[in-house]
């Protein structure tokens, strides 16, 4: 009986994952169609002619128009290497974010959480201060900034404003505090330097925390677009985001969003990758920053 | 008392240790703290972003307070934001209540409501765009059709705006709230329910007077960053609703504090109008900020 309640109750939860599931459903058929069968009424339920024209299709060509026929997602921007130029872009920029918010962050961090230094109480009250501070409020400031730099349209653009960032330097000092110092003061008696100990105790003590990190950065970064479609002019330095708000505001056509629905199912793959590797530090990660206090 | 160590040794690693922070600040200070401090004294002029800024006191403000699209914006931002973390929290509290087993079903179930959370947010966007096409061709259309009624211009009637990006953030959020409710479920010690249930309370008074007294952090937590991101909508409006002249969708009907904001610094070039706009969006996200720490500090001491 509570068995046959707790289904009941469940029901409508199971009937609302109908809805998670068909518009990805839409999405993944889309990108199977052909042109000519997006632009039918009523749409398929099952692709009819299955198809991989919407990446490359090799019976298109700009010199002449051929009926049913357009470009793939592969062949639809004019710079070098076509949309592996934006695919290497994302990754290339939030690996290096990643990387480098993770280094400078545990640096500080160690410095925070484990030296006896004047002010540091202050310094982090300043930065803990500083996460109510939604960043778009330092939009236009942070604009000038770059186009004075001459950093628009260039990867430091992107990179370096990114680096500092106040929530992982939060919670790698709230992890690094229920370190105990004894293995710190170990390495120190053994006449280790600060910047040793920081690179073979401090970061592989961190490791945990850091691939908890890792997945709030690599997802927050891989989905950036208000930065980007500000800093971004030519189609060179755009990222996934800014390469299909663009198409998407070239070509409105049905025939056209089998394309479109391809590209962002390529911008999806990595980080749904990325994100089953990594799942179990995700889960201790939100236990570790969010509840606990 | 003892000697503390020698004050060369003192100062090398003293040396090291700012030596070690000055990234993190140095960054800190020009991306952050600079461009905060500057952009509340833009906020204060008349800036093109090109002649240099001119003083001009409260008049953006007073122009604030002014402008009908403002007062637009914020009611606008107001419904959607309290629809959408009102509903998203229901419903993200209703699935870990429903799926916070181990089996494979509830595991699979929490797979799927999860899986917006991984996905490219941008990717999202294009699929409801389409999946909300005006013509027959779209999903929803064909299923209104099927139902018997007529195509449905669902991105350019300006009633179903705001319902649409609601839909769109409780359906891509929910899950991630659901994850949050999970770890908090699991943390509540079994023995709290079976002596409720010795004492012969029933199913709703447990989870009247266990499950959701202690599920008020994540409660918390979920409402409150839910609020903060609310506040910060954008792409939703600039990749779904934006026209050709118009960011904020037919009749500005989805256009929020950010979209506004962008609007008015990098389309119209009021860099100072737009540094307030932002000001305002600082001062809201800060009093949310600061409510979440003072019901922190409330709930401990409890």
């Amino acid at each position: 009986m509570a068995r046959l309640n707790g289904h009941l109750l469940r029901l409508p939860f199971y009937l609302l994952s109908v809805t998670m599931v068909v518009p990805f459903y839409w999405l993944l058929i889309t990108v199977f169609k052909p042109p000519a069968e997006l632009a039918r009424t009523p749409p398929s339920f099952v692709p009819h002619s299955p198809t991989v024209a919407n990446f490359y299709d090799a019976a298109w060509s700009p010199e002449r128009v051929n009926p049913g026929h357009l470009q793939g997602i592969f062949q639809r921007f004019q710079v070098d290497f076509g949309f592996w130029r934006f695919l290497f872009n994302s990754v290339f920029i939030t690996a290096a974010i990643t990387a480098g918010a993770l280094l400078i962050c545990s640096l500080a961090a160690y410095v925070i959480a484990k030296h006896d230094i004047k002010g540091r109480r202050a310094i982090f009250l300043l930065i803990v201060a500083s996460m109510m501070v939604p960043w778009q409020t330092t939009l236009i400031p942070n604009y000038v900034i770059m186009r004075n730099l001459g950093w628009l349209d260039s990867y430091a653009g992107y990179i370096v404003p990114a680096l500092a960032k106040a929530f992982v330097l939060f919670f790698l000092v709230q992890f690094l505090q229920s370190v105990p110092d004894e293995l710190i003061q170990a390495a120190r008696v053994d006449g280790a330097g600060e910047w040793r100990i920081w690179w073979r105790i401090v970061l592989p003590l961190l490791r945990p925390a850091l691939a908890a990190m890792s997945i709030f950065i690599v997802l927050a970064e891989w989905n950036n677009f208000l930065w980007p479609l500000i800093i971004v002019q030519s189609d060179e330095m755009a990222n996934l985001p800014v390469a299909l708000a663009r198409l998407n505001s070239y070509y409105a056509g049905p025939d056209h969003q089998g394309a479109i629905m391809a590209g962002g199912l390529l911008a999806s793959v990595p980080t749904i990758v990325f994100f089953l590797i990594f799942q179990r530090y995700f889960v201790r990660g939100i236990a570790l920053s969010g509840l606990k206090g | 008392m003892a000697n503390p160590a020698p004050l060369r040794s003192r100062l090398r690693r003293y040396g090291t240790s700012y030596t070690m922070l000055l990234p993190f600040l140095g960054l800190f200070a020009a991306f952050l703290i600079w461009p905060l401090a500057n952009s509340l004294y833009l906020s204060f002029t008349t800036f093109d972003g090109i002649n240099p800024a001119a003083f001009t006191g409260l008049d953006n403000f007073r122009d604030l307070a002014q402008d009908a699209r403002f007062m637009h914006v914020l009611r606008n931002t107001s419904v959607y934001v309290v629809a959408s973390v009102l509903l998203g929290t229901l419903l993200s509290l209703g699935l870990a209540l429903a799926f916070n087993g181990s089996g494979w079903a509830h595991r699979v179930m929490r797979t799927v409501f999860f899986l917006p959370s991984v996905t490219s947010s941008i990717a999202l966007m294009l699929m409801w765009k389409w999946v909300l096409f005006p013509s027959d061709v779209g999903l929803a259309n064909t299923i209104v059709s099927r139902l018997g009624g007529t195509a449905v211009a669902w991105l350019a009637t300006p009633g179903l705006t705001i319902p649409i990006l609601v839909l769109m953030s409780v359906w891509g959020g929910m899950g991630y709230g659901m994850v949050l409710y999970v770890a908090g479920l699991g943390s509540i010690p079994q023995e709290y329910y079976e002596a409720a249930e010795i004492d012969g309370a029933s199913a709703w008074r447990r989870f009247r007077h266990i499950t959701l007294p202690l599920l008020r952090p994540v409660t918390t937590y979920v409402v409150v960053t839910g609020l903060i991101g609310a506040f910060q909508v954008f792409e939703a409006v600039y990749i779904v609703f934006r026209g050709t002249n118009n960011i904020g969708g037919v009749l500005d009907s989805g256009l929020m504090i950010v979209p506004y904001l962008y609007d008015q610094g990098f389309t119209h070039f009021k860099l100072g109008y737009a540094s307030a706009i932002a000001w305002v969006l600082f001062l809201i996200i800060f009093v949310l900020s600061l409510v979440n720490l003072r019901l922190g500090r409330a709930m401990k001491e409890l």
